[in-house]
């Protein structure tokens, strides 16, 4: 039996409906989610796995599943060697440096020597510190960077906001842009060659076309 | 790559691969070697490797050079190689994917374009966006005739079709000298009979910088990532001290290979031989049988400790023995011997016992 695709959508979150939409709207709807490990789709072809959203990214480099959808600022930051086939648009949000208001840091530039940082993206801000020449102790936490401030962990934080909605309500302040990111079709590459006729038939269906 | 310091200061590093080992061996101690030379090798090397299934620094590599000659033939040994090796341990579904070191290079440097746009073309033609890819030549304003080889060369899935591309113009003589090795290298693939399993990707490109010529991946569908990789390059021994010797290889990773066999459901044949321990107070007549049991092919072991017979059939069931041999004081004297799967206990002679494991005596 000729093998199926796999592709891998986020488990939960906000990228979560619009990923399903995005697929359904491309011919191809999850059949079955709840508690199932891999989903039959309504296209044959193809079957889904449910994951973390930042896991999805390392799935997708070792092959594990052939394609995923996923969110930009995750693919840098696990470092995954994959192939971004596209850009899908939703998902947009941005990474930011942030500080409480009362900070007397106004730009990244004024971030002192050692400041800590608190952020779910360590990798990511480590390169953007050294960028700019700055050493920063950088602190990983799991989630809710933006508490980290108040209990005194971190100066400062570098965290994901949509709207802006949390760094107001915490308090925060945003002093610089790290970069914007939206969701992305994450393909594997040798999967791309093995299911190049396949795949470039969804790239074109989720862009719109066909 | 691993680097530290000797106790006089002066900086070590660990190989994180070996083709530059091959290169100084080359160099300095096959200098007068005739040529071609061909080397291989199997060996570990290390690399910090970013990895979250496992933190493995360590890997070993088998691979191949050929030295001292840069003809397509050269090129086809190594690649038919490449397959026969793969087939060879037992992979179903190999692909070779291949392209050129400086094609994609030497064209990007007509268009006279920045680094950051260098990065886009490439980035488009890995996902075959040929609908990015035009808006980006246009807004660029590349040349008609080098934006249509831009097109035709991202849609090539094989050697056979580069035939038809080709750039007029002295700009481009680098480039369509690369795509006339290209389609040399397919009519030897072809001599091979392996053109079927070679196929084309203009974006393929490698981090390590000095190839030359053809540079490739080998894989399978069942595996997420390359099996190894190579390519030609003609002017990296050059840098160890002997002038101008071309060169062309590959390295396959083991471990990588063994994973795609796994996938495969390829399974490790079990070993067959038959496993005897033999047991005695007579210490002499003992080493004599393993002794003998050994040169006739049977996985034959002293029992050297000195406990009770049942608690070295016990011990025999559990290291998946046959047999626990008791010999006498002489090996013409007939020989107890208890066959653990079937827990049964029999006297033959030794003679018996091994003819029938079919060695000889």
């Amino acid at each position: 039996m000729k093998k199926k695709i796999r592709i891998a959508i986020a488990n939960k979150g906000r990228i979560k409906q619009p990923t399903m939409d995005a697929l359904a709207r491309a011919g191809i709807t999850i059949l079955e989610e709840e508690r199932t490990y891999v989903s039959k789709t309504s296209d044959p072809r193809y079957e889904a796995i449910f994951a973390r959203a930042n896991d999805i990214p390392v799935y997708v480099h070792y092959g594990a599943v052939d394609l995923g959808i996923t969110g930009h600022d995750l693919i840098l930051e696990r470092e995954a060697n994959v192939l971004e086939l596209l850009d899908l648009e939703f998902g947009k949000a941005t990474l930011v440096v942030a500080v409480p208001e009362s900070s007397p840091i106004n730009r990244v530039n004024d971030v002192p020597a050692l400041t800590r940082v608190a952020t779910e993206f360590p990798n990511i801000t480590r390169k953007y510190f050294e960028k700019q020449g700055k050493q920063v102790e950088v602190l990983e936490v799991s989630g809710t960077a933006e508490l980290a401030p108040k209990l005194g962990l971190a100066q400062i934080i570098v965290d994901i906001t949509s709207s802006g909605e949390t760094l107001r309500k915490n308090k925060l302040r945003v002093i610089g842009t790290i970069l914007d990111t939206t969701s992305r079709l994450a393909c594997n590459k040798i999967a791309y060659r093995t299911f190049e006729k396949e795949i470039s038939e969804l790239q074109s269906k989720l862009r719109g076309e066909a | 790559m691993f680097k530290f310091q000797d106790f006089d200061g002066k900086l070590l590093a660990l190989r994180a691969e070996m083709t530059a080992p091959v290169a100084r061996i080359v160099t300095t101690r096959m200098q007068s070697a005739p040529e071609p030379i061909r080397l291989f090798y199997v060996n570990n090397v290390f690399r910090y490797n970013q990895s979250y299934l496992n933190r493995e620094r360590e890997f070993c590599q088998a691979g191949v050079e050929l030295v001292g000659c840069n003809t397509s033939e050269a090129d086809g040994e190594i690649l038919a190689l490449l397959i026969s090796s793969l087939k060879q341990v037992g992979l179903k579904e190999v692909r070779i994917d291949l392209g050129h070191a400086s094609l994609l290079k030497d064209l990007l440097d007509t268009a006279e374009i920045d680094k950051q746009q260098k990065v886009a073309i490439q980035a488009l033609l890995a996902c075959r966006d040929s609908v990015g890819l035009k808006k980006l030549m246009e807004q660029n304003s590349f040349p008609s005739n080098l934006r249509e080889a831009f097109i035709e060369l991202s849609c090539c899935r094989t050697l056979n079709e580069l035939s038809s591309v080709s750039l007029s113009g002295s700009k481009y003589d680098k480039a369509n000298k690369q795509l006339e090795s290209l389609a040399e290298l397919q009519e030897t693939l072809n001599d091979y009979k392996v053109e079927d399993m070679v196929f084309f990707d203009f974006s393929l490109t490698k981090k390590i910088e000095y190839y030359t010529g053809m540079v490739f991946e080998a894989s399978v569908p069942n595996l997420g990532l390359p099996l190894g990789s190579g390519g030609r390059y003609d002017k990296f021994i050059e840098k160890f001290g002997k002038l101008d010797l071309p060169a062309t290889g590959f390295a396959l990773e083991i471990g990588k290979l063994l994973q795609a066999l796994t996938a495969q459901g390829f399974e490790i044949p079990k070993n067959t031989r038959t496993k005897v321990i033999v047991a005695s107070k007579f210490r002499n007549t003992a080493v004599e049988a393993v002794k003998t049991l050994r040169e006739a092919g049977v996985i034959a072991s002293l029992e050297v400790t000195r406990r009770s017979l049942e608690k070295t059939i016990e011990y025999g069931k559990i290291m998946e023995t046959d047999y626990v041999v008791s010999v006498d004081s002489s090996l013409e004297a007939p020989v107890t011997v208890y066959d653990i799967k079937a827990s049964t206990s029999k006297k033959v002679t030794f003679k018996t016992f091994l003819r029938d494991l079919g060695g000889q005596p």
